[in-house]
């Protein structure tokens, strides 16, 4: 059954004032469909038409062309009905009233969704539990750190039990343990209750722990669309490892590494997964040379699709 | 109705979060009213009367113009906000919930300071108003009817920023209009001025009607006052209605 589904779907906007108005195309024709109860992942860089997307899916943008449906309903003409079904969440806007505890918060938005007091009330309580947020819903949002203050606005986001979820970059600016956690919370939120998960994000490794299904934008245009396995086998083939050595190496060769010289001491490394394993770089590396530090990392996200990209045309 | 109330209500609860800092505003905004009345009375000593205006009938005005302010900037702030959170993108959050979005944006933030001025105006009514249970119930349709214009007039002025985008600063150049030529009696002004407060900067209808019908109540006046509203209040709905259609949600572009 379907949660989402776009047909040629576009927006545009126009720049610039007086003579040097010009008419943009933000989103061009999109053209997808998400099963209900799956986790898809909507990426791509600045500017591709993310935050568009979701702003017309979610009925907060009229669109210029095309058609859209979320749950059986049109997002823009049909907004309220829709909202009351499903839940967003912008990592960069805040849904909590600053100065008020996340409950009271909780309490104005069981009042907005027509919630019964005492089954809000202990939804609220659940949702605390459920997303380790119990000691902070009852302290100031102000007083909260953004990785405290992101559970509970994914507390606010479900109060109502939406029945699909847009995440617009909501990992943005926390930490490797508050991402981690909010990741963990939301695949959750997904197994045990069945919300569909429509994801926006710059970091790949919430398209790994969260998706599984990724969809890539860029100039508002979807240029790659398929299972995350499936991309991470046929894409991530490459792993870039950055070396300090305690002296110069010299003339450093390995078959299947792409050596890049960052200073006498300093190289990067791009190994290529396919070829060869990052430990069979790393035993070589560490039996032949004194190391300093070593540092291993996915490509970038914007490698990834030039990637996508490159392979499309 | 309900949902508004309940956002009113949490926002009263922000503002009052901070309890010193709440009352030290209000505190500041009620002094401020005390010597804008301690100026109209020494003004009107030395002057006598001013065109058919007089002490007594200027505290009246004052008393409606704080009320009004009290009411549409202090209880729904963000009347005079609005071109400012389209422009910033932060009708977002409204939309995205289920409730009328202009509502929910006109109830959810109280100006604390303002509230001074809604404190004040009834009581300067009750000292200075010659209140009769009569008068009480007109002061209170003339300040609702001056209100709804105030608020009406905010909101289309902002909602023009939907259409032509920008940063919304024609609200607030409408703001400082409306106010200033709402503080002063309707009568020293004449000729096109008068016409031009009775249209284009609407306060005539703010202060002026108001204070004309709490002095001396008249059928006509009321129902002027009370259509004023009326097309305010409609003016404002359809603008942002029709607007919402070319919100382009904060991006350094505009909606075509």
């Amino acid at each position: 059954m379907l949660a989402i589904s776009t047909h040629e779907l576009s927006k545009d906007f126009s720049a610039g004032r007086g003579r040097d108005r010009r008419r943009l195309r933000a989103v061009h024709d999109i053209t997808f469909e998400v099963e209900r109860g799956e986790r898809l992942a909507y990426i791509g860089p600045n500017g591709a038409g993310k935050s568009t997307s979701i702003k017309m899916l979610t009925g907060i943008l009229h669109p210029t062309s095309g058609e859209a449906t979320v749950l059986g309903l049109v997002p823009w003409t049909q907004r309220r009905e829709l909202a009351r079904r499903i839940g967003t969440l912008f990592g960069q806007r805040s849904q909590l009233w600053f100065e008020l505890t996340t409950r009271q918060t909780l309490h104005l938005l069981s009042r907005i969704y027509r919630l019964d007091g005492d089954d809000a009330r202990r939804r609220a309580d659940e949702l605390a539990e459920l997303l380790d947020a119990t000691d902070l819903i009852d302290q100031p949002v102000r007083s909260l750190s953004l990785g405290q203050r992101m559970r509970c606005e994914l507390a606010a986001t479900v109060l109502h039990g939406p029945e699909v979820l847009f995440l617009d970059e909501p990992t943005i600016g926390l930490d490797l343990i508050a991402k981690q956690r909010f990741r963990e919370m939301v695949v959750r939120l997904n197994e045990e209750l069945g919300t569909t998960v429509f994801l926006t994000s710059h970091d790949v490794a919430d398209i790994e722990h969260v998706a599984d299904r990724v969809v890539v934008i860029n100039h508002g245009t979807i240029i790659y669309d398929d299972q995350v396995a499936r991309m991470r086998r046929s894409l991530l083939q490459t792993k870039l490892l950055e070396v300090r050595f305690e002296e110069a190496p010299g003339a450093l060769a390995i078959d299947g590494v792409q050596v890049t010289p960052e200073s006498d001491t300093v190289y990067g490394l791009v190994v290529d997964t396919r070829r060869l394993s990052v430990r069979e770089v790393l035993d070589e590396l560490l039996d032949a040379y004194a190391i300093a530090d070593i540092s291993v990392v996915d490509p970038p996200l914007e490698q990834v699709i030039a990637e996508i990209y490159g392979g499309r045309t | 109705m309900t949902v508004a109330l309940a956002t009113l209500r949490t926002a009263f609860l922000e503002a009052w979060s901070n309890r010193r800092g709440f009352w030290f505003q209000v505190g500041i905004m009620a002094a401020n009213d005390v010597a804008w009345v301690i100026f109209w009375v020494l003004f009107f000593r030395k002057v006598g009367n001013l065109r058919g205006w007089d002490t007594h009938k200027v505290l009246l005005l004052f008393a409606i113009l704080t009320t009004v302010s009290g009411t549409g900037l202090g209880l729904l702030s963000n009347s005079r906000r609005l071109g400012e959170l389209i422009a910033g993108g932060q009708l977002d959050a409204a939309l995205a919930l289920p409730t009328n979005p202009l509502t929910y944006l006109l109830t959810r933030r109280v100006d604390t300071a303002l509230l001074g001025d809604l404190a004040f105006g009834p009581v300067l009514f009750v000292v200075a108003g010659d209140p009769t249970p009569e008068r009480a119930v007109v002061f209170v349709f003339g300040a609702l009817c001056g209100t709804v214009v105030l608020v009406g007039f905010l909101v289309a002025l902002g909602s023009v920023t939907l259409f032509a985008g920008g940063r919304g600063e024609q609200a607030d150049l409408g703001f400082q209009a409306i106010l200033i030529f709402a503080s002063y009696p309707i009568d020293v002004f004449g000729g096109l001025t008068k016409l031009f407060l009775f249209t284009a900067v609407p306060a005539a209808f703010v202060t002026g009607l108001p204070t004309s019908l709490v002095s001396s109540f008249r059928w006509p006046v009321a129902l002027g006052a009370l259509g004023a509203a009326a097309f305010f209040a409609l003016a404002a709905a359809t603008t942002f209605r029709i607007g919402l259609r070319r919100y382009s949600s904060g991006a350094l572009w505009t909606r075509v």
